[in-house]
């Protein structure tokens, strides 16, 4: 396919249908997409989104790999929240096996998930102010973002790629100060929080560059079904945290943050609230979490402990056995969900036995948010689908897959 | 909603399904206890999700995903793939999924006039294993390069079989036409109007 004549005129000074092309590697997409825009001045009038440049075959591997190897790749969805993405794929397998996790667990996982739902939110808002040019808001956001990953990096030993969850369990317990830490963490993180609406909520260059623009309103959220933030920015109760509840959520105390307008402000003001009610329900956790097993006692997936694989024969072959060979899940088929930080992360398995996945699909909300993006830009100046792309926090790992 | 409450639900609308829709279709419950319904063929299965968005029982508004599976070792019938359709209703918070059986040489039916969110992710299944949709507005490739040959999510392909390309793809706007002011451009267009598409 080759392009039709490349004439350029002096005619071309005055088109209306300048072509326009963002990305894919533009500091302002923060990961590698591309939109291609058919501009009449500064009012992007068409738009195309090309994606796929990060895409790297993650459901084929999820065919070719065990499902105890596949756990790192989903660190590599949505890097920002990796641990989401571990205990979204722990929860459909072991939803395959019909294995509930302890108690424990499952605040470990609650726990896990809130932080790094605050991390994905603190980037968000960090960086769509950092592109509106609101540098403050960066420094003071980052400071926490810094806590969390250190807190993450003495649960699991890892910052960014966790890989934190196993299927039936978690690879550590807590350690022993982290309990002390959180609750200072959530001490502390809501003054930058009150620090931060101070600084952008009622500034007037922040609301002229965020009021009304980028408007995914109701209607177009359903027709595009996205999910998370942007969608109940539009104004559509929606969070499977409470509507469709897993682990110990119902026994936890939060609101639900709902929009009206669907512009890039209310996305900002739903992004900070819903980072509060994740720290309300750290708090809780941090209240309730009890003691007792970390790991479920059920023999298909329980990894033996170190000290016995050294020392006994059988518990070495047991250990061989599930890393060499992996686990065997049974034939069958789940569509798990959670709510990930930008909405509904779904993992589709279908098994016919054995230790690898028939098919591994992974529902993000990346995918159907830059689809809504496609529409919703057009209409708008150049510098405010920056603002927009910001605001959909669109990860291109999660995206391409 | 409470866990009793929402079991109650799944218990009505497994009923429902099975006294009106599954008479002479299939009916299954997945691991997580979803109702999954298999439609005859694909064309059947657009008139699936269009009556589930009309009945009041299951109020269903909302598309969580759509995707598909191969078929190569003939556990689920005769024909190679699969067409999953993954959908939800927001006000009664159930889910049903729909699956309809398509062949190599068949082509499955858009649900993109009905939901416009479908439109990518009819576009990821015909890259990824080229099942071509009828009636899509903008059947192209998406993940892959418009140029790439094979269907990689197909079990035949190998997984390390690679395709690389030296240069970027020609700059044009997707499926969309350029609207292109005759009065001033006289005929001359910049750039890439529109692409072959993949054939």
């Amino acid at each position: 396919m080759s392009p039709k004549t490349n004439v350029h005129t002096l005619q071309d000074f005055y088109n209306p249908n300048v072509l326009l092309n963002l990305g894919p590697s533009h500091p302002a997409t923060h990961g590698t997409l591309r939109v291609m825009c058919r501009v009449n001045g500064e009012t992007i009038e068409d738009a195309a989104c090309e994606i796929g440049y990060l895409h790297r075959g993650i459901e084929k591997l999820g065919e070719t790999k065990t499902y105890h190897q596949w756990m790192v790749y989903t660190d590599r969805l949505n890097y920002c929240s990796a641990l989401n993405n571990n205990i979204a794929y722990a929860m459909a397998v072991e939803n395959l096996m019909n294995i509930t996790p302890t108690e424990r667990c499952q605040y470990i996982r609650v726990i896990c998930m809130e932080l790094s739902r605050i991390i994905d939110h603190v980037i968000c808002v960090a960086i769509n102010a950092l592109d509106l040019g609101a540098m403050t808001v960066f420094w003071l956001l980052y400071h926490w973002r810094e806590e969390a990953y250190t807190m993450i990096e003495s649960m699991c030993g890892m910052r960014l790629t966790t890989t934190y969850a196993r299927i039936g369990g978690m690879s550590y317990d807590l350690p022993d100060n982290l309990l002390e830490r959180l609750w200072k963490f959530c001490d502390e993180m809501p003054k930058a929080l009150d620090e931060v609406e101070g600084l952008l909520t009622s500034n007037r260059i922040w609301i002229d560059r965020t009021r009304g623009v980028g408007i995914i309103n109701k209607e177009d959220a359903l027709k595009y079904a996205i999910t998370g933030p942007c969608l109940r920015a539009a104004g559509v109760d929606h969070d499977l945290r409470r509507d469709r509840p897993y682990y110990v959520y119902p026994e936890l105390d939060f609101d639900v943050v709902v929009g009206s307008n669907g512009d890039v402000y209310d996305r900002y003001l739903i992004r900070l609230e819903e980072m509060r009610q994740s720290i309300r329900i750290l708090k809780q956790c941090h209240d309730k979490i009890p003691m007792g097993p970390l790991w479920v006692n059920d023999k298909r997936v329980l990894i033996p402990e170190k000290m016995d694989v050294y020392t006994k024969m059988e518990v070495l072959i047991h250990h061989f056995k599930i890393f060499m060979e992996g686990i065997d899940v049974p034939p069958g088929e789940a569509f798990t969900c959670v709510e990930g930080p930008n909405g509904e992360l779904g993992f589709y398995i279908v098994s016919r036995g054995g230790p690898k996945a028939w098919r591994m699909r992974v529902k993000s909300p990346s995918f159907m948010l830059f689809q809504a993006f496609e529409q919703s830009v057009k209409g708008g100046k150049i510098p405010d689908a920056v603002a927009h792309l910001g605001s959909v926090n669109i990860f291109a790992g999660e995206l391409d897959r | 909603m409470n866990r009793a409450a929402f079991i109650l639900e799944q218990g009505k609308v497994a009923g429902r399904l099975m006294e009106k829709y599954a008479k002479d279709r299939r009916l299954e419950a997945d691991r997580n206890n979803e109702p999954v319904l298999w439609a005859r063929d694909a064309k059947d299965a657009k008139i699936l999700v269009k009556s589930f968005m009309l009945d009041d029982h299951f109020k269903i508004d909302f598309l969580s995903d759509v995707t598909a599976y191969d078929n190569q070792d003939g556990e689920d019938g005769e024909k190679r793939f699969i067409v999953v359709y993954q959908l939800y209703s927001l006000e009664k918070h159930i889910r049903i999924r729909v699956k309809a059986a398509v062949d190599l040489n068949e082509s499955a039916e858009t649900i993109s006039d009905i939901i416009p969110g479908a439109n990518w992710l009819e576009r990821e299944i015909f890259d990824l294993y080229g099942i071509k949709f009828n009636g899509h507005p903008n059947l192209r490739r998406i993940m892959m390069d418009e140029r790439f040959e094979g269907h990689p999510l197909r079990k035949e392909y190998p997984i390390k079989q690679r395709m690389g390309f030296k240069d970027n793809i020609d700059f044009h706007l997707g499926g969309h036409d350029l609207k292109v002011d005759s009065n001033l451009l006289e005929g001359q267009v910049t750039g890439n109007a529109l692409p072959e598409g993949d054939k």
